[in-house]
């Protein structure tokens, strides 16, 4: 039973981090069309940008993480402006050829200002606790609360504001957005802002558990890609249910079935879904 | 929209232009270097060539072994070459990423062998080696491999060279001393590649033959997960006294750390890959973490008549240790140049392969970062076992 609740929980650590990055992920696809490649390499930089303004000004870490959400949306509002806003009317290959050169360029970027070298973040937030068997540090507390806090905060935005309605309105139908007035290069900025946020925030919390490094972007990426497909594309609560779903097949089929097979059986359950529902969990059947 | 695919399609072109024109003067620069080289007493150029990860998630393990090398050729170059039958030669290094796979190892071997002729192709990786051991005695070259495998030098390849020690030496010694300090159960979690898979398979037996038991046997995936928490707490679940763990030393370390968050108490048996300098190096920068954990000797803790030296020169241009893997390489290098003197070619790959043993009898003592011994003919290098462990929150070397 404690091997159990210790798996829950761990589970839901994974879990909030898919989450995070696949919403920014989905968010974009409402926008472009087709997944961004290139937000791994937000993740990336949103990383490296907390650690670097952590070593070099020795701020406290939550004033870090603030940093790196605003340099990082930037440059995805940057991203927008000089790379997706001038293809906006060829055809979708070229946007997936670019975004696949962005990530080759920030890597590449990263790997020479920063090195090759694993570095870790230290914050302060390292300390064990241990709650009825289950033993946490008080960073995968951290983790779970913000990206609970994050989700329900984003949904009130676009529910309940005019912006957050018109960035829906052009996900759901660019040209009927065009038509009651809608600015359509501010909502596609904004867009692009509130995802590299996302992905700032997803990267500064979970680099204490992990470590940062330059391939940090691809390997959480690859597992984002696979919740935004399963939740269906575009969608946000399919975001969020996949990415806590893949979160916890990943711990309970490490535990309960075989850790080498765990990819697997994520993998699998990708197969199942796709199969009974072709366009995911929660797609709108918009596109 | 036309027009600006076309002025695309143009600086396209412009580009390509430059670049093929930067190529052609290159390469007539060398030519000229060499040419005008014969005529007074020099031999040109030998190249070296270097086939590793210098992307993706093992970047930084290449990065490393590369620096040892490129410090050993600026060091031989500077020095004004070497001379091999009345000729004098420089080095020139050229490099290759295959991100760790081994079938960019086979192609990036097959390019420098054609464009520039390379005689000696490096790689740190098993699995890249085996895949060049298929062609190389056929396209007359000699493999500088480094790994610890034991299973490269044991395929009969007349022109393969092994750099570090096997790792199968270690097994008994680290088995001895776990079992005895802390117990009988151990726990696998090794790296879920095909070194960490084959270290653990012969591991095994070792361990259960001192009456040992394996209590759990899965790896890790480091190219694909960050977080191990999951696994780790499966493994615990079953009592361990001891954790085999290993892979590339700062992914490494964060297992241990969340074995240690997740309560566990006993000892760590550490595969030669991961080095416990450099896993303390993300563990607060000390060994309290790694109580009781024993594996290889850092190079940093070890004492050979050039080891001091080296450790100076890497540091004038990084500010971190050496590792292990740099210094291999840098002493390689050494022992090479000293083959090919003793052989009287830069290119007979069977006479410079038959001279190694002789090389490294010759390697002066200010480069002797690593004692080497001996070049076994099996082309491995031989070197002394040298081992560590963590007591009391610091390293004892273990006297063998």
């Amino acid at each position: 039973m404690e091997l159990f609740l210790q798996q829950v929980f761990n589970g839901l650590t994974l879990g909030s981090v898919y989450t995070l990055v696949a919403i920014g992920l989905t968010l974009v696809f409402g926008i472009l069309h087709i997944p961004n490649f290139a937000h791994g390499a937000l993740y990336l930089i949103g990383g490296y940008v907390t650690l670097v303004v952590m070593q070099s000004t020795g701020v406290h870490y939550f004033i870090a993480i603030l940093a790196s959400i605003l340099v990082v949306a930037a440059l995805g509002v940057l991203m927008e402006r000089l790379v997706f806003n001038p293809l906006r009317n060829s055809p979708p290959i070229h946007d997936k050829i670019a975004a696949i050169g962005l990530v080759l360029f920030f890597e590449a970027l990263v790997q020479l200002i920063w090195g090759t070298e694993y570095q870790r973040m230290i914050t302060p937030f390292d300390n064990n606790i241990s709650i009825a068997g289950v033993s946490m540090t008080s960073q995968r507390i951290l983790v779970i609360v913000v990206a609970v806090v994050t989700v329900f905060l984003l949904t009130l935005f676009l529910k309940k504001t005019m912006i957050g309605a018109s960035i829906m309105a052009m996900a759901q139908n660019r040209e009927g957005a065009f038509l009651v007035g809608i600015n359509a290069n501010a909502v596609a900025m904004m867009t692009f802002a509130i995802s590299g946020a996302l992905a700032a925030l997803a990267a500064s919390l979970a680099s204490p558990i992990n470590l940062v490094f330059p391939a940090m972007g691809h390997l959480v990426i690859l597992k984002a890609f696979v919740v935004v497909i399963i939740g269906g594309m575009g969608s946000i609560p399919g975001a969020i249910v996949a990415g806590l779903l893949l979160g916890m097949t990943e711990s309970m089929g490490a535990t309960y079935i075989s850790n080498d097979y765990k990819d697997m059986i994520a993998f699998l359950l990708l197969i199942v879904i796709m199969t009974v529902r072709p366009k995911g969990l929660f797609a709108k059947g918009v596109y | 929209m036309h027009s600006l695919k076309k002025s695309l399609f143009g600086s396209f072109l412009l580009l390509m232009l430059l670049i093929l024109g930067a190529c052609g003067s290159g390469e007539e620069a060398n030519d000229a270097d060499a040419k005008s080289g014969g005529s007074g007493g020099s031999g040109g150029e030998v190249t070296i060539g270097y086939s590793g990860p210098l992307s993706g998630p093992a970047a930084s393990y290449g990065e490393e072994t590369l620096k040892g090398l490129k410090i050993a050729v600026e060091d031989i170059n500077e020095a004004g070459g070497f001379e091999v039958d009345g000729k004098t030669y420089t080095y020139k290094l050229e490099t290759i990423d295959d991100k760790y796979l081994p079938n960019e190892t086979a192609a990036n071997a097959k390019r420098l062998v054609q464009e520039e002729k390379a005689k000696f192709i490096y790689s740190p990786h098993s699995g890249g080696i085996y895949a060049m051991q298929v062609f190389n005695e056929m396209e007359d070259f000699i493999i500088m491999g480094y790994t610890s495998e034991p299973g490269v030098t044991d395929q009969g390849n007349k022109l393969n060279v092994r750099i570090p020690p096997r790792y199968d030496q270690y097994l008994e010694p680290f088995t001895e001393y776990e079992m005895e300090k802390f117990g009988k159960k151990i726990a696998f979690l090794p790296t879920a590649s095909q070194y960490g898979k084959d270290w653990a398979e012969m591991l095994k037996p070792v361990w259960e033959e001192k009456g040992g038991e394996v209590v759990f046997n899965e790896s890790i995936d480091f190219s694909k997960d960050t977080d191990f928490q999951t696994i780790v707490a499966n493994a615990l679940e079953e009592k361990p006294d001891v954790l085999f763990i290993g892979g590339p030393s700062e992914p490494t370390a964060l297992v241990a750390k969340q074995a240690r968050d997740l309560g566990f108490e006993g000892g760590f048996l550490i595969m030669d890959q991961a080095k416990l300098d450099e896993m303390a190096a993300v563990l607060g920068g000390n060994y309290d973490m790694l109580e009781g954990a024993i594996s290889t000797t850092p190079l940093i803790h070890t004492e050979f008549p050039g080891t001091e030296a080296y450790i100076k020169k890497y540091k004038e241009n990084n500010d971190r240790d050496p590792s292990a893997e740099s210094a291999f390489h840098y002493v390689s290098l050494y022992v090479l140049t000293e083959a090919m003197k003793a052989a009287g070619s830069v290119d007979d790959t069977k006479a410079i392969m038959a001279a190694f043993d002789e090389g490294a009898k010759n390697l002066p003592e200010d480069k002797q970062v690593y004692m080497i011994p001996e070049v076994g003919e099996d082309g491995g290098f031989g070197s002394m076992l040298r081992i560590a462990y963590v007591e009391n929150g610091e390293i004892q070397v273990m006297e063998k």
